[in-house]
């Protein structure tokens, strides 16, 4: 039974869509009446004078069940509708407009002008400090000793290396070599290692470039043997090569296999005292049928002519991706093919999520990792294993630590650097520092109070239409 | 690269603008080379792949911070192999996923949670997937667009291709249409994006993958009724004039008429106001 009330309701939801589909045709009209004759591609309208208030009036209450819209005119529109793209798929814009458009200036963009530092390694021989710089796709350098006043706006660079000539996409992980002082650049998203000389500055080639997986990560390397490590994140791999390998060199060795438990490695550090490797990993991975290696030569040929190569997703495992907890996974040093780790530290007590970059100490028996996610550096044992909880946290708005992705050890200076991704600064502290325990010093490449976006390589976009958002992943 | 997440920005963000919120953590399972995302306004859902782990996570739209996803298509029946890419298809209520290794298309149901079979895998040489790197979906006239990339050690210039196919085709299919040739530019696809009501796709073309800042990178918009060696219908270019340099990534806000690019060199999100596509 339909009572009064419900009838008086619907009786003004309808008096209300009449007057909303009046205005609707009314606006409609207007819009298409007041094409401008000349063109202009600013997406807001012109302000003339300053917007004030007017007045206010509440909307009338719509309560009550209501109707389903249907235009009066639906067929009319469809065919309308019809018409339209007919017409847009068979007319063909002229020349000059697609001139015009082609060369469109965007009306926004979303873009941070300052350095995020991805990664960090320290130079004690020559008093400096190489930082990368993931956002702006730069590699720099700075005094060791600099420290950004709090009152200046940034600190200037002794060094940048960037630009198209030097081939840096997305740098993630920096070592420097003790003798020559060259930079081992590992990039995220192109050739794999770039080499610069101590002295190189601007947009400058490399000295020296290897071919490795695409999606390396981490770096580490032991000079007395004369062999450099890079962790892969798409095939979960440690690969080995000489030192002084380039170009299409063949990896020495790598470590890969359903065993491993390597999960999307990022951070990697040797210890040599005690024979070790220590990778970081973020916790996704899939399993690979068993192989000689990439038989159509791989991800864009990279496997052709070398001797021999990781798999990759040619071999992997249809469906066996699985998604596990951050950890550290512990290898022997000379560690290859599908070897299980010596010792797992994962867990909830680890306080891990998203463990980047790794330093060792080996005086100390220390690991330092720089977790990501949980805003800190978490220090555990050497010998640690299992779900065990860190021996040290240095975290707290004291530190400045903010989203780390990258640490160093300077042990002649007893020193512990962070590169911190989520707010323009690389920090210093002493090697056994914990809590809340604020920097020796800062340096800084923007304004205090200038935001990080986070952005980085980013590839996709969407638009969320109820937010009115634009979602830009990494 | 360090950090993965996905962070939203407010419409009108411009310059050095924080974003509203972000999803990122161990809980939100992402990985790095997220290469597409799609809203589902529907549904009000964000779909991404985790290609490391061989899934499709699927968010809630307001989803925040350390956030899990509300559903997972993952397991041994997914047949899912690096998932790349991807679109949603909130109509008929299905994912679709490029698969480049097998040279085929999976499609999921839309509502799939854990290890689910594909409902359909267009697959065949018939259908000329070679390297299927990106896809779209119009749900509107049913049809399907893919995006291949120029061959390894194929032709010279290198040259890709857009194949489209009807929506619901299966098995061994040939496409309908492919706008293939010198005149289109196009070396690779990457994303895309369809707007129904005038036919058209919205193609990110970067130019060849090796280069920093590739000559020739451009968005093209192409009729769904082109086929053969067909121009772009508009283009912007990468260039000083746009300010792109390397754009992969392409989405339409059709309520303010604008075209919104990521651009991987510049590390950016551009906003272009584009009436003619609307």
């Amino acid at each position: 039974m339909v009572t009064r009330e419900a009838q008086r309701d619907a009786k003004r939801n309808r008096g209300f869509l009449l007057v909303l589909s009046a205005l609707g045709v009314l606006a409609g009209s207007l819009l298409i009446s007041s094409e401008p004759k000349g063109r202009q591609w600013a997406e807001e309208p012109k302000a003339i004078g300053t917007d004030r208030l007017v007045s206010i009036a509440s909307l009338p209450e719509t309560g009550g069940q209501m109707c389903q819209w249907e235009p009066a005119s639906a067929t009319v529109s469809l065919r309308a509708a019809l018409r339209q793209e007919r017409l847009a798929a068979s007319s063909v814009p002229s020349a000059a407009k697609r001139a015009e458009a082609a060369k469109r200036k965007p009306v926004r963009m979303i873009r941070d002008p300052y350095s995020s530092y991805s990664a960090v390694a320290v130079d004690p021989i020559r008093n400096e400090v190489v930082l990368a710089d993931e956002n702006l796709l730069n590699v720099l350098v700075y005094d060791r000793l600099e420290n950004t006043p709090p009152k200046a706006s940034m600190s200037e660079p002794k060094r940048i290396i960037g630009g198209d000539k030097s081939e840096i996409s997305f740098p993630c992980g920096l070592y420097v070599d003790p003798k020559s002082g060259d930079i081992y650049t590992v990039t995220g998203d192109a050739y794999g290692l770039l080499v610069f000389s101590n002295q190189a500055k601007g947009n400058v080639p490399p000295v020296r470039k290897l071919e490795a997986p695409h999606g390396t990560f981490g770096i580490a390397v032991d000079d007395g043997r004369g062999e450099l490590f890079m962790t892969v994140q798409h095939d979960n791999v440690v690969i080995v090569f000489h030192k002084t390998a380039q170009g299409k060199d063949s990896p020495i060795r790598f470590l890969q296999g359903n065993r491993t438990k390597l999960a999307n490695p990022h951070g990697l550090a040797l210890d040599l005292k005690n024979e070790r490797m220590f990778v970081a990993n973020h916790g996704s991975s899939h399993l690979h049928h068993s192989g000689p290696g990439p038989a159509s030569g791989g991800w864009y040929g990279l496997a052709l002519g070398k001797k021999s190569w990781p798999l990759d997703q040619e071999s992997a495992i249809r469906g066996s991706g699985k998604m596990a907890s951050s950890s550290i996974t512990v290898y022997p040093r000379d560690a290859s093919g599908d070897t299980p780790p010596l010792q797992v530290i994962q867990g909830p007590k680890t306080q891990m999520n998203w463990p980047a970059g790794l330093a060792v100490s080996e005086e100390r028996g220390e690991i330092y990792i720089a977790n990501d996610m949980g805003d800190s550096i978490l220090v555990f044992s050497t010998s640690a294993n299992g779900d065990v909880a860190p021996i040290r946290v240095l975290k707290g708005p004291k530190t400045l630590i903010k989203n780390p992705t990258g640490v160093n050890l300077d042990e002649k200076n007893g020193e512990l650097w962070v590169s911190n991704f989520g707010n323009h600064t690389a920090t210093v502290y002493r090697t056994t520092a914990s809590g809340d325990t604020a920097p020796l010093r800062v340096i800084r490449s923007a304004p205090l109070d200038r935001p990080t976006l986070g952005i980085s390589n980013p590839h996709p976009v969407a638009y969320d239409s109820k937010r009115e958002e634009l979602l830009v992943p990494n | 690269m360090a950090h993965p997440q996905i962070a939203a920005f407010a419409r009108l963000a411009q310059g050095n603008i924080p974003p509203t919120r972000a999803i990122a953590g161990q809980a939100a399972l992402l990985s790095r080379s997220l290469h597409d995302i799609r809203y589902d306004a529907i549904n009000d859902e964000i779909l991404v792949a985790n290609g490391h782990a061989q899934a499709i996570l699927v968010y809630r739209g307001a989803a925040d911070g350390e956030e899990a996803p509300i559903r997972i298509i993952q397991g041994s029946k997914t047949m899912l192999n690096d998932p790349d890419r991807l679109d949603v298809d909130p109509i008929h209520n299905e994912i679709f996923v490029p698969d480049r290794e097998g040279k085929q298309i999976l499609v999921f149901p839309r509502n799939g949670i854990g290890d689910v079979a594909p409902i359909r895998v267009l697959k065949g040489p018939a259908t000329q997937l070679e390297r299927a790197g990106a896809l779209v979906v119009d749900p509107v006239h049913n049809l399907l667009v893919v995006g291949l990339p120029y061959s390894d050690t194929g032709s010279s210039p290198p040259a890709g291709s857009l194949l489209i196919f009807q929506r619901t085709d299966a098995g061994n299919t040939p496409p309908s249409r492919i706008i293939r040739g010198p005149k289109t530019g196009i070396i690779r696809i990457n994303q895309m994006a369809v707007y129904s009501p005038r036919k058209v796709v919205i193609a990110a073309q970067p130019g060849k993958i090796e280069e920093m800042e590739p000559d020739g990178a451009f968005v093209g918009v192409w009729s769904l009724d082109d086929n053969g060696d067909v121009p772009p219908r508009w283009k912007l270019i990468a260039g000083p004039k746009s300010t792109m340099k390397k754009p992969r990534g392409v989405a339409l806000d059709p309520k303010n008429k604008t075209v919104i690019i990521a651009d991987m060199r510049l590390n950016a999100v551009l906003t272009f106001y584009f009436p003619e596509i609307f």
